[in-house]
């Protein structure tokens, strides 16, 4: 056993599994502690807030201390923020179509440029030929550009509770700074937040917790239904192991995919609960387990401890617990681990479908899929929606494979080096 | 020798087919210069062309009071959500009321022909009334307002009214019937009646493919991705007396997609050049990713939102009748998060537009006493969960060791549904959910398939199968706001199979339905604001069903990368933004124009 375990540690792909797949867990377990609070919350008014940090605008205001600092490229920073390369080129676009001689526009004399500009451009004007989305374009280009170069001063003003009167709160110079720490509202949003406006990254954790529960729920069904079968059939042989395989069959020739969609389906959203998912991803997915069981089983039931068992009278659960499991064991884990990986893919793909859990209570990995999709996050360019999803549900898969490869180099005589 | 010789023979008649059938896809190949690709107009392939069918399910013949869709039906006149006016398309001028206010009288225009070349005729109109009765469904609805429509000569067609103590029982609605019912040729109704014997259920199923049609298009082809539709290039429309000329595109083509999100990735490609879609974020396309694409306005909420989707609560349902209960849950939704999220900025706020039953044209906002302390005091604003728990702790309804509301001892767990695939729906649903949820009540999404939630909620008015849902209202009509208060409270829907009117959750209230039947018939101003603002009260008072949002009637974002020249806000043609086709929008297809032209 020491020795098996050993080569198992030994297995370079079982350990870059196993340390991702326990890496995941960590984060699992350790994450809602360092960030506490319910992931289904929707904090954000607006939907797909970009990866960043969020101060509070308002309590900027009331920082202690305005810090001044003199930065020699701010304004260029501010300028070249609002004005980018290709705003240039359009800006040109425009004023040769106006009739600006091509020849006397410098797109990289900024201030030449804007001059030029202001002097000429008319929101009002419709160029012939311009369709209506560029002409939009123009006028919303015209609005970023105004104030350029204004550096005054900025006054904010509140309203006096008692008089109602608007008084003068603070005057920002654009040499003025806060420290990030002297601000009381900061909240860090790692990965933005979806469509609900929900901390993607809290409820990817849950999601990922959610996932691997489910697959571990339909991993042991699938793989218990699949063992059981697999033995029995495998070791009575005869009528018995007619009959299973007519059963197990049958189940091949179904596509197990299509199966679990109809059975979800007809289900219904209701009674969709995460659990009821996993039971129903577990049995439908134990077919393939247990035809390799059975075979694992045939070439086992006649070896000498076997018949030897038998001769001493051993009951038949005895003999298949006792001389038949312990030999097929290292199988049985390397297929419950991929059935884990399995059920996890088989709820992403279901729920993309919207044939998932049904969703107030609970998220699932499929399920941030799924509203990433309707939300067409890929077309937004929100790919912290979707994309963290993509690569957890990855790592899970290519962790537990991983596992189940390197037990594979351990335990198959054939490609045991 | 032989045996390859079947081995070829064999796989040429494999190969062939495949072949053939290319080759009939390429033969359906539209020029896209001469074609107006429309997404979310049709939503499943089209059973018929008859007006008169019950499902046609067919972008063709779309009857309804915020425009009628006239390609290739027309109506006498089109309504203009924009200004709300008549304009004539089949008659000449406009209408008048006749001397004793008993009807309306309008006069066929002398240029309107059928496509086979006969004249539309005042008979016309008048077998078109009266082949409404061989239906289920098409003259049900008129019947309260409109008695008979009569042709005095052949051209001048006489619109009775249902007279209630001598006045019409609702004028706005006979005014409406002329701008969304077709009229269709009398012959062909003969021909129809003819072959089904008069007979309801088979005039319901006949899919009309000899069809005869008076508008500027007829039918080309459909199949499961799409429906075509062709010009007539003998339309009599070009006559200088309507349009002086053909619509611009040869071809119209209403795409089917199963979501919303596909007709966004057809928009985005460029593959349709009009959306009716929900496209959340939909500023984003032309700010982010610098497309030609554009809405009505360019900034938010981007369409004319007179619509108003409704959250109801099935009063068949026992603990659906607790309106403290109903209250309750409206007052904890969000709604600023389904402005923003669900409908991602499209949509006005009801800090901006006070929920009541108007819509937010400052038309219906004037028909109430918007000041009233009573009715101010009543319009919630959401997302007030104190609220919402005192109120459910004060009616008894006890928290169970979960901290899950109870009623008569068991816990409260509710279903809230929407049709699959409505993303903004179902995240409207969701936010309602989630509501729940704060409030103690356990309350379950579910998005079963269209055709299913009708099922459940349409066809079968004693249905427990649901206890929340979402619908929509009236938009934009002639007879608006009237006809959406009676769509969301009148009695007279309680109870009726296949009802597709409104009153789903099967509420009533006696003083609602007085006030119905009192409104169209009064004529004082004073009078009448009294009535709106007291049927106001009632309804956010009881809350049979709340506002979730304000919507637009059609979105409307167009693609310029083939075609140019849609109507846009304040650019003076008063075309209103519903896809070129509904009401008066028809006339954007004759004055869109191909880009670089």
């Amino acid at each position: 056993m020491k020795t098996t375990l050993r080569q198992v540690l030994r297995s370079p792909r079982f350990m870059i599994g196993f340390c991702t797949f326990f890496l995941l867990l960590v984060i699992i377990f350790s994450y809602p502690i360092f960030n506490p609070g319910d992931p289904l919350e929707m904090i954000g008014l607006g939907t797909f807030f970009k990866p960043g940090t969020y101060v509070s605008l308002y309590d900027s205001v009331d920082a202690p201390r305005i810090y001044t600092l003199k930065l020699a490229d701010s304004a260029a920073n501010r300028i070249a923020a609002k004005l980018l390369p290709q705003d240039r080129v359009d800006m040109k676009d425009w004023l040769v179509l106006y009739g600006i001689d091509e020849e006397t526009i410098d797109i990289e004399d900024t201030r030449a440029l804007l001059e030029l500009w202001w002097r000429n451009y008319d929101p009002d004007l419709r160029i012939d030929g311009m369709i209506r989305a560029r002409h939009n374009a123009y006028v919303r280009l015209d609005r970023k550009l105004n104030g350029l170069f204004n550096s005054e001063d900025l006054t904010i003003l509140r309203p006096n509770p008692e008089t109602g009167e608007i008084e003068e709160l603070l005057v920002v110079k654009d040499s003025d700074y806060v420290n990030l720490q002297d601000v009381v509202n900061v909240r860090v949003l790692p990965l933005g937040t979806d469509n609900f406006g929900r901390d993607v990254l809290r409820q990817l954790v849950s999601a990922t917790a959610t996932s691997l529960l489910m697959g571990l729920i339909a991993g042991t069904i699938a793989t218990f239904i699949g063992l059981l079968l697999g033995l029995i059939s495998g070791y009575v042989g005869g009528w018995v192991d007619d009959f299973l395989m007519f059963f197990i069959n049958l189940f091949t020739v179904i596509p197990g995919f299509i199966l679990l969609i109809l059975i979800s389906y007809s289900i219904g959203q209701e009674e969709r609960s995460a659990t009821t998912v996993a039971i129903v991803i577990g049995l439908t997915a134990w077919v393939w387990t247990a035809r390799s069981v059975r075979s694992q089983v045939i070439s086992l039931r006649n070896r000498d401890h076997v018949n030897l068992s038998k001769l001493s009278g051993h009951s038949l659960p005895r003999i298949i617990l006792t001389d038949i499991l312990p030999y097929i064991a290292s199988y049985v884990v390397m297929a419950f681990i991929l059935q884990i990986s399995t059920a996890i893919l088989a709820e992403a793909s279901l729920s993309m479908l919207g044939l998932g859990p049904k969703t107030t209570e609970i998220f699932t990995l499929g399920l941030m899929m799924n509203w990433a999709m309707k939300y067409t996050a890929h077309l937004n360019g929100a790919w912290w929606a979707y994309y963290p999803v993509i690569l957890t549900i990855a790592l899970i898969s290519f962790s537990l494979n991983l596992m189940n490869t390197g037990l594979d180099q351990v335990f198959n005589p054939q490609l045991r080096s | 020798m032989k045996t390859k010789w079947i081995a070829l023979l064999l796989t040429l008649c494999l190969v062939l087919p495949i072949g053939l059938a290319s080759a009939g896809d390429m033969v359906t190949e539209l020029p896209r210069n001469e074609t107006l690709y429309f997404g979310g107009l049709a939503w499943s392939p089209a059973a018929g062309w008859s007006p008169l069918m019950g499902n046609a399910s067919n972008w063709a013949n779309d009857q309804n009071g915020g425009g009628s869709r006239t390609m290739m039906f027309e109506t006498p006149y089109m309504y203009n959500a924009m200004d709300g006016q008549l304009y004539p398309l089949l008659a000449d001028g406009d209408f008048a009321w006749n001397e004793e206010r008993t009807g309306i009288v309008y006069k066929i225009k002398p240029a309107a022909m059928w496509a086979d070349g006969t004249k539309v005729t005042a008979h016309d109109a008048a077998a078109t009334w009266q082949a409404g009765f061989s239906t289920p469904q098409a003259n049900a609805n008129w019947t309260p307002f409109v008695a008979d429509v009569v042709a005095l000569d052949e051209e001048t067609v006489e619109v009775q009214a249902t007279l209630v103590d001598g006045q019409p029982a609702n004028s706005l609605m006979v005014t409406q019937f002329i701008s969304q019912q077709y009229i269709l040729q009398k012959a062909w109704l003969e021909a129809l009646m003819e072959r089904t014997g008069g007979d309801p259920a088979a005039v319901n199923i006949d899919p009309g493919d000899d069809i005869m049609w008076s508008g500027p298009y007829t039918k080309y082809f459909t199949d499961d991705t799409r429906i075509v539709l062709v010009r007539d290039d003998n339309y009599w429309g070009q006559d200088d007396s309507m349009w002086g000329q053909l619509p611009v595109p040869k071809y119209l083509v209403a795409m089917i997609y199963a979501d919303n999100a596909g007709i966004k990735n057809a928009l985005v490609a460029g593959e349709i050049d009009v959306s009716q879609a929900f496209i959340d974020n939909i500023h984003l396309l032309w700010e982010a990713e610098g497309l030609p694409i554009s809405t009505f306005m360019d900034e938010p909420p981007y369409g004319l939102c007179v619509n108003m989707p409704t959250i109801f609560f099935n009063q068949n349902v026992e603990i659906m009748r607790e309106r403290a209960l109903r209250q309750a849950i409206a007052w904890a939704v969000d709604y600023d998060a389904i402005n923003q999220n669900a409908m991602t900025g499209q949509s006005p706020t009801f800090e901006q537009v006070p929920r009541s039953l108007m819509n937010p044209t400052p038309g219906e906002q004037a028909l109430y006493h918007r000041d009233d302390p009573e009715i101010v005091a009543l319009q919630w604003v959401g997302n007030d969960i104190d609220a919402a728990n005192a109120l459910l702790d004060e009616a008894g309804f006890e928290r169970d060791a979960d901290g899950w509301r109870t009623f008569n001892g068991e816990k409260i767990s509710l279903t809230a549904h929407c049709p699959f695939g409505w993303s903004d729906w179902e995240a409207t649903i969701e936010i309602v959910a989630a509501a729940g949820a704060k409030i103690g009540i356990e309350i379950t999404s579910q998005f079963p398939q269209e055709s299913a939630f009708y099922d459940q909620v349409v066809i079968n008015p004693d249905s427990v199968e649901f206890d929340i849902f979402m619908m929509w209202t009236n938009s934009t009509a002639p007879s608006e706001p009237w006809g959406r208060i009676r769509n969301l409270l009148s009695s007279e829907w309680v109870g009726m199979p296949n009802n597709w009117s409104g009153n789903w959750g099967q509420y009533t209230n006696e003083r609602a339905d007085e006030i119905i039947k009192a409104i169209p018939l009064e004529t004082d101003p004073a009078a009448l604001m009294d009535l709106y603002t007291e049927i106001v009260k009632i309804y956010l008072t009881e809350v049979p069903s709340f506002s979730a949002m304000y919507r637009p009637d059609k979105f409307h974002a167009v693609n310029e990368s083939v075609w140019t020249g849609f109507t846009e806000d304040g650019d003076g043609r008063n075309v209103p933004p519903f896809n070129c086709v509904s009401g008066y929008a028809i006339a954007d297809l004759y004055n869109i124009r191909l880009v670089g032209e």
